[in-house]
């Protein structure tokens, strides 16, 4: 026969604890930190960083000091100047970026699918939202992390070295930041929407790369076969570094204005939508 | 606590679970889901812990729809079946992610583990990552995670696939201790046995439909199409002789050594047979019912709506 209790326990105070993206978002955080992969890019991505805020120290010297005149114009004959130089404090950065999103990115929703975890997770006070906008949020916030160092320690050794007539414009973070989160956000809604259609961390990253080259390919195909350049805005590898390029007013970037802005909206709003689609509590099935 | 009001489940055109209405009293207790592979006793938990809306009908868990409803999902813990668990993961680091997402937090959440590990007995083991633990323990884990909140109703699908039989009666044993603590536990199983050790109350699920519901005797005596069939070991003839004269009798055989007769009305007829008994007249050496367990109630109930 069933057993009955007289009373039942007083329960513990709940509501009290962070948001429930916040928490998901903490924790894989904390997973990648504690994985080799964070440090090995960690370690890559600080030596970029000290080659270009060394490039900044140099660029300032051969801008000031006469005995290196032959040496500038060298450098100037070779070297991208002007916008292209500001745009391109985050360029070497954007290669390296798509594969780090691709590593931790793919396995940010697949890692759950393999191991069942989002039934647990929405049989707590937790909302497809919450957790969608977890794995978006930290998708995105992982390149952007990134990003903002090269953004803003080459413009604070710039305005050190020659204030407002340093190498980097005194409004670069105003141009560049925009361009970032965009950029990342596009990253982001990729990874998430290429996670939530694999079924194991490892064919995850396989969807990132492939769906990143895959469009790729695919428009520069269409690009050669019609002429018609506009097709580039399909390629997510062009799209994030056309931001930077557009918001410091290159003569020539890669992707125009209208393509950026129509591919951007594109992938953002396709990869999105699959996510929020393979994470349904519907697909969490028990 | 549970109220089923012709709540039904589709998975686009195939019915998961036909409407359904039942009851589940507030208070501590076992409820064991029962039914074959493919009865909807997975469709039926994901209705009541929310994970998808009925199809049709109204589902109410302490009052409230529980589809995507934190009212109703922070007063219940789920543990799902498989014992899939990312195995690079400590417990204990795990386990916290739970909590939090409960809306645990500081020392309460602290206090809450350490109870919670406690109960499924895990203080020494949880800091080891999932891949070094057993069967049993990332079960115990799993279990943890639904007790943080201190839920006052736990669902646990299939608990025992996979356990040796140490960790299932150490399981049972834990379930039965939260069952007497006021939790209302509904536990789900394909295997009988498993049901019958654990409780009596069952639900019986086949084919999508909820075929019964209440104590395995009360079921058995709704059966009126199959007769309780009891052994009567003795002297035959006289037992055969006596079992003739009962209006109950609905058939009877005579085996070596003994009588099986098949009664309507068990109830009736077991006052006369121990008066019989006390009088002399029935040389009876041992009385065993043959179909008033759940295995026989499982089988017949099935066998009629196959």
């Amino acid at each position: 026969m069933p057993i009955y209790a007289p009373t039942l326990p007083p329960s513990p105070d709940l509501h009290l604890g962070q948001p429930p993206a916040l928490v998901i978002m903490r924790f894989d955080l904390a997973r990648l930190w504690r994985q080799k992969i964070g440090r090995f890019f960690g370690f890559t991505f600080v030596a970029i960083l000290l080659v270009k805020v060394g490039w900044i120290y140099g660029k300032y010297l051969m801008d000031t000091n006469q005995s290196l005149r032959p040496l500038q114009q060298f450098a100037q004959a070779i070297l991208t100047q002007g916008a292209e130089f500001q745009a391109g404090l985050l360029n070497p950065a954007m290669y390296l970026l798509w594969f780090l999103v691709a590593l931790v990115g793919g396995g940010l929703v697949a890692r759950d699918t393999l191991y069942r975890v989002r039934p647990l997770m929405y049989a707590h006070p937790v909302a497809p939202r919450d957790y969608l906008l977890a794995k978006l949020g930290f998708a995105s916030l992982l390149p952007f992390a990134i990003l903002l160092p090269f953004a803003i320690l080459p413009w604070l050794m710039s305005l050190l070295l020659a204030g407002t007539s340093g190498p980097v414009w005194v409004t670069a973070p105003l141009r560049l930041l925009p361009a970032m989160a965009v950029s990342s956000l596009l990253m982001g809604a990729i990874a998430v929407g290429a996670s939530s259609m694999a079924a194991t961390p490892r064919a995850g990253i396989g969807w990132v790369l492939g769906l990143v080259l895959g469009a790729g390919t695919l428009a520069s195909m269409i690009h050669g076969l019609t002429g018609i350049q506009a097709v580039e805005g399909l390629n997510p590898v062009l799209l994030a570094e056309a931001w930077p390029q557009l918001m410091t007013g290159v003569e020539r970037p890669l992707v125009t204005w209208l393509p950026t802005l129509l591919g951007t909206a594109f992938h953002i709003g396709l990869w999105t939508f699959v996510a929020a689609r393979r994470t349904r509590p519907s697909e969490a099935v028990i | 606590m549970i109220n089923l009001d012709r709540a039904s489940l589709r998975y686009g055109p195939i019915l998961g679970l036909s409407p359904t209405t039942f009851e589940l009293p507030d208070g501590g207790g076992i409820t064991g889901l029962l039914g074959p592979n493919g009865a909807g006793k997975s469709s039926l938990l994901q209705l009541l812990s929310g994970l998808l809306p009925p199809s049709g009908g109204e589902v109410r868990v302490f009052g409230e729809a529980p589809f995507r409803n934190p009212a109703v999902l922070s007063r219940l813990g789920l543990v799902p079946e498989g014992d899939r668990l990312p195995t690079g993961l400590r417990g204990d680091r795990w386990l916290r992610m739970m909590g939090e997402l409960s809306g645990l937090s500081g020392e309460r959440l602290q206090a809450a583990m350490a109870r919670a590990m406690d109960t499924v007995g895990m203080v020494e083991r949880s800091r080891q990552t999932f891949a070094r633990m057993s069967k049993g323990m990332r079960q115990r884990m799993r279990l943890a995670q639904a007790l943080l909140h201190e839920p006052e109703l736990l669902i646990l699908d299939e608990p025992f696939n996979g356990l040796d039989p140490e960790a299932r009666l150490t399981l049972m044993a834990l379930l039965r201790s939260l069952a007497e603590q006021g939790t209302r536990i509904l536990v789900s199983s394909h295997i009988l046995s498993e049901i019958a050790q654990l409780t009596d109350r069952i639900l019986l699920l086949f084919r999508g439909r909820l075929l019964a519901e209440g104590t395995v005797t009360e079921i058995r005596q709704l059966l009126d199409r199959h007769p309780v069939e009891l052994r009567l070991t003795g002297e035959a003839q006289v037992l055969a002789r006596w079992a003739v004269e009962q209006p109950e009798l609905a058939a009877m055989r005579i085996e070596d050594g003994a009588v099986v007769i098949s009664v309507r009305s068990p109830r009736d007829i077991l006052p006369r047979l121990q008066q019989a008994v006390a009088e002399g007249s029935l040389p009876i050496r041992a009385l065993d019912p043959l179909d008033l367990n759940l295995d026989a109630v499982f089988q017949y109930l099935t066998k009629d709506h196959a």
